[in-house]
């Protein structure tokens, strides 16, 4: 039986001398255009190749990244970002405070609550936590590493330690805003929207930005579309949630009774008459969507092989304890690592559990035994395939936890964000060190402090991005996701 | 059908070819001087004191031509003797202007620019948008049968200045579907594409005029307007932030579109969003539509600090204001003076000390996690029977002494009011302290105190900042009036905004094209005599929105073509010169509707609670606070207009989302337009859509006759209001033998595709048939002509 479509087209699925012709006899590259594209391409990519602008915000975008971009050689091509929502507490982790133990109990000093921002205890009597597990020295290095985190404390002599972080947002919803936006106002891109924006994506059949949640520990916080969302840049560039149960990729099925065979007939028609009316009315906006639906049609099949894990041999599943299909935080650093073999330019995964306002001990077990060994695994498996080494990967929370007592169901503590941990990892970054230092109650960074924004430009260095000349004009402004206010790459961070 | 080009109407010069579309040969101040201070200059050297070098301002002509701490600036008609000549050629750094550390740089041709300009003197206009629109002559034109009314003179005018001449008339197939879409957000059927083909056949015009006068007095219109607006006040169903739990508010949505289908004077619509409580005597109606001020996120987030969720809350309300009503980002001047429009901090926060007296702070206390949640002030809303019921049922409970008796009514007043729909409201309570907080921090109370006032340099000679105690506080509805105000209000800016939003919906650019920023980083109008004439005659006309529209949709302009060959779309690229008509995919609610309405199962119901259509299992997982489970609408519910979905902030429907629908967190002027893969796929494979197609499919197998030949052409006359032509029926022919040969060797193949979704499987139909029949049917509603307003 003859497919439709199969003998009318110049337009084969030869994926290097793919062109596209049209009337108007402009041809567009298909490598150039679709190769680097990430998941889609509209008319602003068009616009920008006919030398005009943007529609809507007025954006310069083109299909491989900006021109000029990188800005200098890049140490790393990808991001994972590992972030433990809900908050975990550095004087659980990394950031042990003896201090706590001696004044366990007794008021917290007013030198340090007086007049700051305080979430849940609000109000309430502040009283010194101690320290809810032990610490011990790990490594060559030495650095100190809870109990909590056996797996964490095997690979720290590849983790920088970041000790010094600060945030401005002391609620859940918008300190994950901040953290993945720069600011604490909707509607702004997510990092990994701009990282794609910048330097584009490197795979055809995949988007560059996927986003895996994985549930486990306290109640989880809810967590927003918001937070990969593409804001004010072409929404080609927001992340793509990948589903452990269902479409892996909303609408990525066939539908029932439509056999791959059946869809790709269907996908040809569409194609040819798509093609006969470009050939009337010569519009470029076809020309893209029919480039569209051929990426969509590969996606249809690219996707669901590639979340398919079963295949992976036995001892690497062993090693980070997934089991294929059960959506937990190991299959997602399993499926992490598949994606950035394929060139996904940025990964981000949610663990929802790290609140612990009470039961820290209890909790901070069940997070951890979720997570510890994954995230271990994750980086080990990076290492032996070579690509720790062009990867940046990243772990921590939107915010730290109180030095203060909060009492829920056993001893927690709040939402802390003077002062907090978070670990980086790979490319560019000096392993085996911590870097900078809270005060001795564990409250307020007090020694080479990290911004959020330093953060991001610590990223965005390693990516090969100046975060100053790294803009997009919206709205009258120069936007950038380090915002208007100083923001500089931590040196000290950078191998 | 519309036809390939070239054609003999375009002039050869189209072949000439410049990146940008360039200015006339005179240097305009703020079409092509402002942008360029503004954007290179005025962060250091602007309205802002706080980070103004070197004492020297170039926003202000005094600034700029008496200098600052060094040589003069700009000396007009000097550009040898100017500093800033100098400086923006210097080849020291440290000289170099702007500084190589602000990664800023001049152009030559902005640098050949501001010679010119300081060489013609220097001129200093005022901020364009701040000028109240006046009356321009309606200019002559060399062509004189083509213009229909002003808007074609004006534009005509522009174009044979250019050298340039219009595009031909659209057929008449492609002009009906456009004004359908453009002011029903549905397509024609094909008798109304027939009756209007006939028409116009005999006269064009009258046939536009007729169709326009019946279209806007469709139902349908309200609901066309209505996605529109509610774009721009961020209309939502859900509080947005951390749980993001269901709010009451559907009957504002229904309030909106009510008011475009009654043609509520604008300025009227104005007053009753933003103080329709204040109004004496408010009705119902009024006090509903007030919910505008209830649309914005709100939280009661465990640990979330009143104080500052109120900062949060206002500025929200600032934002919001200003970018609807004024064009304006004043949302830039929270932390600080703007840099580049006249706005200062002080400004930003005396606005909102307008909204300081509305009751939102309760539930901040009785905030519940549940669905909806609880945020008073709400109120209740009865259809008239219900409403007596009640009434009824209340005298009855006043006067029942027995205590079963009172538990029984009080079921029943619960029943009843369970029928009805709740809506949250404005209510004023006396006004909270409002302080400029310096560097937007709330923790800072050592700011100013300030009262309602109006920006500054918009107020004139009543700035209305009442000192504290005089009793004269100016309201909200003050702030209505003076900005609907064209005399001694700021209403012919807001007339300017609104017209220039109308003309990017009929024309698909705004005559400035930034329909969110009218300050100096917006770019200039291309047409600022037309925007004028347009503003003045919107309120002129008693701010008549149907009126408006009428004028732009029955001018000459919008029946051009959208053709573009290559050369036009470069010199051109967004069609503001309206050289031609726009063509642009449907925006995703009409994608929704168009498919429904193609297949016959559009529901036109008017206004109700929000409907959920169908949507992937588990996608809204990540919320909690409560766990959210989602029922998909049974029967009716299921297959209305887009307008009436369901809109969760957090989790939009992903094919809202995939079509660029905006979260509506904030004010969204302008929807971006993409074309992706994703996007692909929800059109293949969204069960809504499947469904569609297979219920399209049985209507064509039952009404469009036995042949092959006239299914094809009952199916492309409803899709595309033509028939396919002989390639068309060939490929189609292909597919439908492909498919029945298919679903011949897999029958249960066949019944599952022709069960998707809710509607009735027809027994009386061969499955395979059918089957092979949607495929055809999909094929249909995935057509870029299908989706494209052209």
């Amino acid at each position: 039986m003859t497919m439709p479509g199969a003998g009318t087209q110049n337009m084969s699925i030869h994926r290097s001398e793919f062109v596209l012709k049209s009337q108007s006899s402009i041809e567009i590259n298909r490598r150039a255009f679709l190769g680097q594209a990430g998941i889609g391409f509209g008319s602003a990519a068009l616009l920008s190749m006919l030398g005009g602008r943007a529609l809507g915000a007025g954006i310069e975008a083109s299909p491989k990244g900006l021109p000029g971009i990188p800005h200098h050689t890049p140490k790393v091509k990808r991001v994972i970002f590992l972030c433990m929502a809900g908050g975990p507490s550095h004087l659980e982790t990394f950031d042990h405070k003896p201090k706590l133990d001696e004044l366990h109990g007794q008021p917290m000093p007013k030198s340090f609550t007086a007049g700051q921002p305080i979430a849940q205890l609000q109000g309430q009597k502040l009283k010194v936590q101690g320290t809810l597990t032990k610490f011990r020295n790990h490594g060559t290095c030495g650095q100190p590493v809870s109990d909590f985190l056996p797996y964490t404390a095997k690979m720290i002599d590849d983790l920088c330690v970041v000790k010094s972080m600060v945030t401005e947002q002391i609620n859940h919803d918008p300190a994950h805003t901040f953290m993945n936006t720069g600011t604490a106002i909707s509607g702004r891109p997510s990092m990994g929207a701009w990282v794609n924006y910048g330097l584009g994506s490197e795979s055809e059949d995949l988007p560059g930005f996927v986003v895996l949640t994985s549930v486990g520990g306290r109640n989880p916080q809810p967590i927003a579309a918001r937070q990969w969302a593409a804001g004010f840049l072409p929404s080609r560039h927001q992340g793509v949630e990948f589903n452990s149960a269902g479409d892996p990729v909303h609408y990525v099925g066939n539908p029932p009774g439509v056999s791959r065979r059946h869809q790709d007939a269907l996908v040809r028609t569409i194609r040819q008459l798509d093609r006969r009316r470009d050939a009337l009315v010569d519009d470029p906006e076809i020309r893209t969507r029919i480039a569209a639906y051929e990426m969509a049609f590969r996606m249809q099949a690219s996707v669901p092989e590639l979340t398919d894990v079963s295949n992976e041999p036995r001892h690497i599943l062993d090693m980070y304890g997934a089991k294929p299909g059960d959506g937990s935080y190991a299959s997602n650093c399993l499926l992490a690592r598949r994606l950035a073999e394929k060139g996904v330019r940025f990964i981000q995964l949610y663990h929802r559990g790290w609140d612990h306002h009470g039961g820290l001990e209890k909790y901070m077990g069940i997070c951890c035994g979720l997570t510890d060994k994954p995230t271990w695994a994750l980086l080990t498996d990076l290492k032996q395939r070579g690509m720790l080494e062009d990867t940046l990967l990243v772990w921590g929370g939107e915010f730290g936890r109180t030095p203060m007592y909060q009492g829920k169901g056993g001893p927690g503590r709040d939402h802390h964000i003077k002062g907090f941990s978070m670990w980086m990892a790979g490319g560019g970054i000096k392993p085996g060190i911590s870097y900078g230092a809270t005060d001795e109650l564990g409250y307020n960074a007090v020694q080479d402090v990290v911004h959020v924004r330093d953060f991001h430009a610590t990223m965005l260095h390693l990516l090969g991005i100046d975060h100053h000349r790294f803009a997009v004009k919206y709205q009258g402004l120069d936007m950038r996701l380090t915002g208007v206010e100083p923001a500089h790459a931590v040196k000290g961070v950078l191998a | 059908m519309e036809k390939p080009f070239p054609h003999p109407l375009w002039p050869l010069c189209l072949l000439w070819l410049t990146s940008a579309w360039l200015p006339a040969a005179e240097v305009d101040f703020n079409r092509d001087i402002r942008p360029i201070l503004s954007d290179k200059c005025f962060a250091c050297h602007g309205p802002d004191e706080r980070t103004r070098e070197a004492e020297l301002r170039l926003d202000t002509y005094e600034g700029a031509t008496e200098g600052g701490e060094f040589a003069i600036p700009i000396v007009p008609g000097k550009p040898d003797e100017s500093e800033v000549m100098a400086r923006i050629h210097a080849t020291d750094p440290d000289d170099l202007m702007p500084p190589p550390e602000s990664h800023k740089k001049l152009t030559a041709r902005e640098k050949d620019l501001l010679k010119r300009w300081i060489a013609e003197g220097a001129a200093y206009d005022p901020p364009w948008a701040y000028v109240p629109p006046a009356r321009h002559p309606v200019p002559e034109v060399t062509v004189k049968d083509w213009p229909v009314n002003w808007i074609d003179r004006f534009l005509l005018a522009n174009l044979e200045r250019e050298k340039l001449s219009p595009s031909p008339d659209a057929d008449a197939v492609t002009l009906v579907r456009r004004l359908h879409f453009d002011l029903l957000g549905l397509p024609p059927t094909p008798r109304e594409t027939d009756a209007f083909v006939q028409a116009a056949e005999n006269n064009p015009q009258a046939a536009v005029d007729r169709e326009v006068a019946r279209l806007l007095a469709s139902p349908h219109f309200g609901e066309r307007m209505a996605i529109y607006w509610l774009d721009l006040v961020r209309y939502a169903d859900t509080v947005g932030y951390h749980g993001d739990q269901d709010h009451n508010i559907s009957p504002y949505r229904d309030y909106v579109i009510d008011a475009f289908n009654a043609n509520l004077p604008f300025d009227q619509f104005s007053r009753e969003q933003l103080a329709g409580d204040l109004l004496p005597g408010s009705t119902v109606g009024q006090k509903v539509a007030s919910g505008y001020n209830r649309l914005l996120q709100t939280t009661h987030e465990g640990g979330a600090q009143p104080k500052e969720y109120l900062a949060i809350y206002q500025a929200d309300r600032v934002r919001n204001v200003s970018a609807v009503w004024m064009g304006a980002t004043v949302g830039c001047a929270q932390c600080h003076d703007h840099k580049y429009d006249p706005y200062t901090a002080k400004d930003f926060y005396s606005l909102a000390a307008f909204f300081a007296d509305i009751d939102e702070d309760q539930h901040f206390k009785v905030g519940s996690n549940t669905l909806p949640t609880k945020r008073p002030p709400e109120m209740l809303l009865l259809a008239p029977e219900d409403e007596a019921e009640l009434a009824a049922l209340k005298e009855e409970l006043a006067a029942a002494g027995d205590k079963d008796e009172k538990k029984r009514l009080q079921a029943k007043v619960a029943a009843v009011e369970k029928r009805g729909r709740r809506t949250m409201i404005t209510v004023a309570k006396p006004p909270r302290e409002v302080r400029v907080l310096p560097r937007g921090n709330w923790l800072d109370d050592t700011g100013a105190i300030v009262q309602p006032a109006y920006p500054h340099f918009l107020a004139g000679d009543d700035p209305g900042s009442g000192e504290p105690g005089e009793g004269s506080r100016l309201t909200r509805l003050d702030l209505a009036n003076w900005l609907t105000d064209p005399v001694d209000g700021t209403g012919g800016l807001t007339a300017r905004v609104f017209a220039n939003r109308l003309w990017a919906l009929f024309f698909g650019t705004g005559i400035a094209r930034d329909l969110g920023d009218f300050g100096g980083q917006g770019e200039a109008p291309v047409h600022p005599g037309l925007l004028d004439n347009l503003a003045v005659e919107f309120h002129e006309s008693g701010w008549d929105v149907k009126h408006l529209v009428k004028l732009m949709v029955t001018s000459r302009a919008y029946r051009q073509s959208s053709l573009a060959p290559p050369e036009m779309r470069e010199r051109d690229p967004h069609n503001q010169l309206v050289a031609r008509q726009s063509r642009f995919r449907l925006p995703a609610e009409m994608m929704r509707d168009n498919a429904l309405a193609i297949a016959g199962l559009l529901v036109n119901e008017h206004g109700g609670k929000s409907v959920k259509p169908y949507q992937p299992a588990g996608y809204y997982r990540h919320l909690n606070f409560p766990p959210r489970k989602y029922a998909a609408d049974t029967g009716a519910g299921q297959w209305r207009r887009g307008v009436y979905v369901h809109w969760q902030r957090q989790f939009l429907h992903p094919m809202l989302r995939a079509f660029d629908a905006p979260t509506r967190e904030e004010c969204t002027a302008e929807r971006p337009r993409s074309n992706t893969p994703v996007a692909a796929m929800v059109l293949l494979n969204d069960p809504t859509f499947l469904e569609a197609a297979r219920v399209f499919a049985e209507r064509i197998m039952r009404e469009g006759a036995a042949g092959e030949g006239d299914r094809l052409d009952f199916a492309y006359r409803h899709a595309v209001s033509r028939p396919p032509d002989g390639d068309e029926r060939r490929i189609m022919g292909e597919l439908l033998a492909f498919a029945r040969k298919d679903f011949q060797a897999r029958p249960e193949a066949a019944k599952a595709l022709v069960s998707t979704g809710q509607a009735p499987v027809p027994a009386d139909l061969d499955p395979v048939e059918h089957a092979a029949w949607t495929t055809a049917a999909r094929a249909i509603l995935n057509l870029a002509e299908t989706f494209t307003r052209n």
